[in-house]
């Protein structure tokens, strides 16, 4: 007899949630980086030539996108699609008193429902950020050799010498927090769900909005923490 | 009223088992009361008929029963624990006995049949696999659903099934008590003849108490061995449908003798 309440991590839960919320966000996540990416080349670039110094719009997509918006794009991205997928789920359970369900045979919701989920957008922000970065700098080099004739060797070569680790590093140690923002908002907007089809419509918005600005504020104070630390 | 409270201290002597007693329970959202000073004892082996007003508190008396509502003050013993003193052990021996029919089933929609009732199962007992399908199989056949439902969504299933399907997970432990929240509303009258049927066998091979929050009379009759009223935050009036006619109470006897209960008036009076 096991006598219950041993709540043993359920990896089959959490790949299937990575499955959902990490390997499912690959193709918009790309699309949606390497058109941004090439938007912030294009525009860079454009600025830039007044000056004659074209070439540094590599030092511009290369610091932006790196530090601030492959992680944060991830993340809004991210609030829309798992986020909102997350409080609707729990929240249809809640509507559905299965939540009670669980609580009644003895399982603790949040280690049932919330975990597996949490745990699973940890694993995949930090990813779809690193594939995230990949796409925007390849849509603003591709932008920057067809508008403006940087060759990609260039513009690797120049990448190179603008950044270094700690560049990629300062972005992709905000995305756990990230993950964290967005999974522990949807499922407290999800348990929060009452007994109506509107209020569970509301709180999937609340979710939502409450998500991607909180990733933004977030974002801001850890540019203010690398400003005050020269990171 | 005086009547009915001999009656009971009658069956207390006889030292019928007593397998939940809820005690001047009282059950408050914000400033509104619900329930106020509301006991309440369930024997076992019985099938007890709650019924009430809709919106009385029949569903908050139950759910403050599990534990999902707070109350601001009385004591509930189920199956000899109180439930307040309980420590995580003694709670997890109830949780382990009781089994509950939430009033839309709140099967798990991600799981299939044979996973919702196997749930209970995972979490208490340390079975292989193969056993565990069996098990779950044979409370299949108990609540009547065919072997194909097993694999099934809730979505994929009739609200006859939903409520078949969930009382098979209620049984998943082989519970001493099971509690049912109008299992037989939105069911045709058949099915919930055959639900009330299979109810009043489980109770005789399993020596199941039931606690079943009904609006159905026909069940009431059929299948309840006692009934108790629940009306004006407390219970009213409980006993056998003979107390129920008997009972002076406006909404008892409007709710027992109206026009839809000319039936058991007159089969009651012979
Ligand atoms: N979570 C809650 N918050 C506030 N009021 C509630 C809540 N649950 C139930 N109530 C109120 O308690 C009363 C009894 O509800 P309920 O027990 O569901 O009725 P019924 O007897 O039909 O099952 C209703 O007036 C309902 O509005
Ligand atoms: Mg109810």
């Amino acid at each position: 007899m096991k006598l219950g309440r041993a709540h043993a991590i359920n990896p089959a839960a959490i790949i299937n949630q990575i499955d959902r919320m990490g390997v499912g966000a690959v193709p918009i996540i790309v699309l949606m980086s390497a058109i941004v990416g090439a938007i912030i080349a294009q525009q860079g670039a454009f600025q830039l030539r007044y000056f004659g110094a074209e070439i540094f719009v590599v030092d511009l997509v290369g610091i932006l996108i790196l530090r601030e918006l492959g992680v944060l794009m991830t993340a809004i991205m991210i609030a829309g699609r798992s986020g909102s997928a997350i409080t609707a789920e729990i929240g249809s359970m809640k509507m559905r008193e299965e939540v009670d369900a669980l609580t009644v045979i003895g399982l603790n919701p949040v280690g049932v429902l919330v975990f597996p989920r949490l745990v699973a957008l940890m694993v995949a922000v930090p990813c779809l950020t690193i594939v995230a970065n990949f796409a925007a700098l390849g849509g603003a080099m591709l932008i920057a050799w067809l508008y403006s004739g940087i060759p990609p060797e260039a513009f690797i070569d120049r990448l190179r010498d603008s950044i270094d680790l700690s560049t990629i590093f300062a972005g992709l140690i905000k995305a756990p927090f990230m993950a964290l923002i967005v999974g522990i908002i949807a499922s407290i907007e999800g348990m929060k769900v009452g007994g109506s089809a509107e209020s569970l419509g509301g709180h999937v918005t609340a979710s939502v909005v409450k998500a991607i600005f909180v990733v933004i504020v977030v974002d801001g104070m850890f540019a203010i923490f690398y400003a005050a630390i020269d990171f | 009223m005086v009547l009915i409270e001999e009656r009971q201290e009658g069956q207390v002597a006889q030292s019928r088992d007593v397998v939940l007693s809820v005690r001047d329970v009282t059950v408050g959202f914000g400033d509104t009361l619900v329930l106020d000073g509301l006991s309440l004892d369930v024997y076992r082996g019985e099938i007890l008929g709650f019924v009430g007003a809709s919106g009385a508190g029949k569903s908050v008396l139950l759910r403050t029963i599990l534990g999902l509502v707070r109350k601001s003050s009385g004591t509930i013993h189920l199956l000899g624990q109180d439930l307040d003193a309980a420590t995580d052990e003694e709670r997890l021996r109830v949780d382990m006995h009781q089994g509950v029919l939430f009033q839309h089933g709140a099967l798990f929609s991600a799981l299939t049949v044979l996973e919702n009732i196997q749930v209970p199962m995972r979490e208490y007992l340390d079975l292989p696999r193969a056993l565990m399908d069996e098990l779950a199989y044979l409370k299949l056949e108990l609540v009547g659903l065919p072997r194909n439902a097993a694999t099934k969504y809730p979505s994929e299933l009739s609200g006859g099934m939903i409520k078949r399907a969930a009382l098979a997970r209620a049984l998943a432990l082989d519970p001493d008590i099971v509690f049912l929240d109008e299992p037989t509303s939105g069911l045709d009258p058949i099915g919930a003849a055959e639900f009330d049927e299979l109810v009043g066998k489980l109770r005789d091979t399993m020596g199941l108490t039931v606690y079943m929050v009904t609006h159905d009379l026909d069940s009431l009759l059929t299948a309840c061995d006692r009934i108790a009223v629940l009306g004006g935050k407390r219970v009213l009036v409980e006993g056998t449908v003979e107390d129920m006619l008997a009972c002076d109470d406006p909404w008892v006897k409007a709710y027992f003798r109206g026009k839809r209960a000319r039936q058991i008036d007159r089969s009651a009076r012979g």
